[in-house]
């Protein structure tokens, strides 16, 4: 389980995490809600060990984070990849750096899960459509069976027919592989369908947690309820009837 | 005023981008332009764009990046008196400070060049010199893709007021159908550099007819809010 406990975090001459604590168990999803240099991706830093809090801990089974072996899915899937490499060299990398047999089996299992067909890893990067990119970033991510996975803004640079098509896969990936997924968001409609619990921040704090049943009566704080007018007229959620 | 051009099309290294285009907007209408990525929505934005203005028409432009529309070397307050300069008003003569504060830009600071500005600040920058004079058209190409929620839903909040303001007819280019649906009265569904699709937003959503528009419809929301 992820512990993050009353973390402070500074960033140059201000906090940029205020008192943070949330937990995470395995096999659920975490969203993380919020709007631009809310602290989002310095939260992500923290957990991987990037950035040291000045004061709290960061725990996964009550041992460093690192030790789990996470692993990171980050905003831009074209620039995850080396160019120069074809896609194969570069999915296999976290599998060449630890000096493990390829595992055939399951690049080919998890390529079916993610809709993708193998002779695309011949391809190199500037080759596949972006969507097909990000699909595979997630599938580099998943070659260790890492416990746990923290997703940066996965779906904000896919058309929103690709966003929610891979958001599905991504659900029905981890019901079977049951990591615990950390995912940053600034859409509350993705949260709302797909994560178990959502905690929403604003300028380094927590602003409130809820889950999505939840979230459905009256959110308690005003950004909260400001977040949910967006997303309603934003088309990504639709009002309650 | 209504428009109706025709003959729209385009084409890059020999390949057909946009196939022949005919279209018809009438005043104030608001349609959207909706597709997946590579669809040719944007490409069809600017062919209509240069049609127009090469017979006269005012057609206000934001493009989908702020960098296409902004002078990396010039000074935000420069961008906006040559803006009043080439519309025929006054440098100092138009009603910044309402747009400024309805955008919740009035904060930036116009001596600084646009990369000083935070990419949502110069977005709705572009798009507040869009709203200085009363356009035929506001051709809008993802508008909100750079914006946080609670702006993005300010700003087009605005936009809509303003065209009901000005008869100011509309076109929004985004591949999100919620979006498109929760604003525009109109959709057009483009497929592969060609319109497949164009009628009233409720008939769209109630009675797709091509696989492009049941797709866009099928994930048009991520999910109704559970009660």
């Amino acid at each position: 389980m992820l512990k993050v406990d009353r973390v402070w975090v500074r960033r140059g001459s201000r906090f940029a995490l205020e008192n943070i604590s949330l937990s995470l168990p395995p096999g659920k999803t975490l969203a993380i809600v919020g709007e631009s240099g809310a602290g989002k991706s310095t939260l992500i830093a923290t957990i991987l060990g990037l950035l040291k809090p000045r004061k709290g801990d960061v725990t996964w089974a009550d041992h460093s984070v690192r030790a789990c072996g996470p692993a990171l899915v980050m905003q831009e899937p074209r620039a995850a990849f080396n160019p120069a490499l074809s896609l194969r060299r570069s999915v296999m990398e976290p599998i060449v750096a630890r000096n493990e047999v390829v595992p055939h089996e399951r690049i080919r299992r998890l390529s079916d899960s993610l809709e993708l067909s193998l002779d695309i890893l011949d391809r190199c990067p500037g080759e596949i459509s972006i969507g097909q990119a990000q699909r595979l970033a997630i599938l580099r991510a998943l070659m260790t069976a890492p416990p746990l996975v923290l997703l940066d803004e996965p779906l904000s640079a896919l058309d929103a027919a690709t966003q929610k098509r891979t958001a599905r896969l991504i659900s029905d990936l981890q019901r079977e592989e049951r990591f615990a997924a950390m995912v940053v968001t600034h859409d509350l409609g993705y949260a709302v369908a797909h994560a178990d619990e959502i905690a929403v921040i604003k300028s380094g704090r927590i602003e409130e947690v809820f889950t999505p049943q939840t979230f459905a009566m009256e959110p308690k704080s005003a950004y909260c309820r400001s977040l949910r007018d967006a997303a309603i007229a934003l088309g990504a959620l639709e009002e309650p009837v | 005023m209504n428009l109706s051009v025709s003959g729209l099309s385009a084409t890059r290294s020999g390949r057909t981008i946009l196939h022949p285009t005919s279209l018809d907007i009438a005043q104030c209408e608001y349609i959207a332009l909706v597709g997946a990525s590579g669809s040719g929505k944007s490409t069809l934005g600017h062919v209509l764009i240069d049609n127009l203005r090469s017979r006269g028409l005012r057609v206000a432009h934001v493009p989908q990046c702020p960098e296409e529309a902004l002078d990396p070397l010039r000074s935000m307050r420069f961008h906006w008196h040559e803006t009043e300069r080439a519309l025929g008003f006054d440098p100092g003569s138009t009603d910044k400070k309402t747009l400024f504060t309805a955008l919740k830009i009035q904060d930036g600071d116009l001596q600084k060049r646009p990369w000083a500005w935070s990419r949502g600040m110069q977005q709705r920058f572009v798009i507040a010199m869009a709203l200085i004079s009363a356009p035929d058209l506001i051709v809008l190409d993802e508008p909100t893709s750079a914006l946080d929620p609670i702006i993005a839903a300010a700003t087009m909040d605005l936009l809509g007021q303003y065209r009901k303001g000005h008869d100011t007819a509309m076109i929004l280019i985004t591949h999100d159908l919620g979006l498109a649906a929760r604003h525009a009265s109109t959709l057009i569904v483009m497929h592969n550099g060609r319109i497949v699709e164009k009628a009233s937003t409720v008939e769209v959503l109630k009675h797709p007819q091509t696989d492009a528009a049941k797709s866009l419809v099928a994930h048009r929301i991520w999910a109704a809010m559970p009660c």
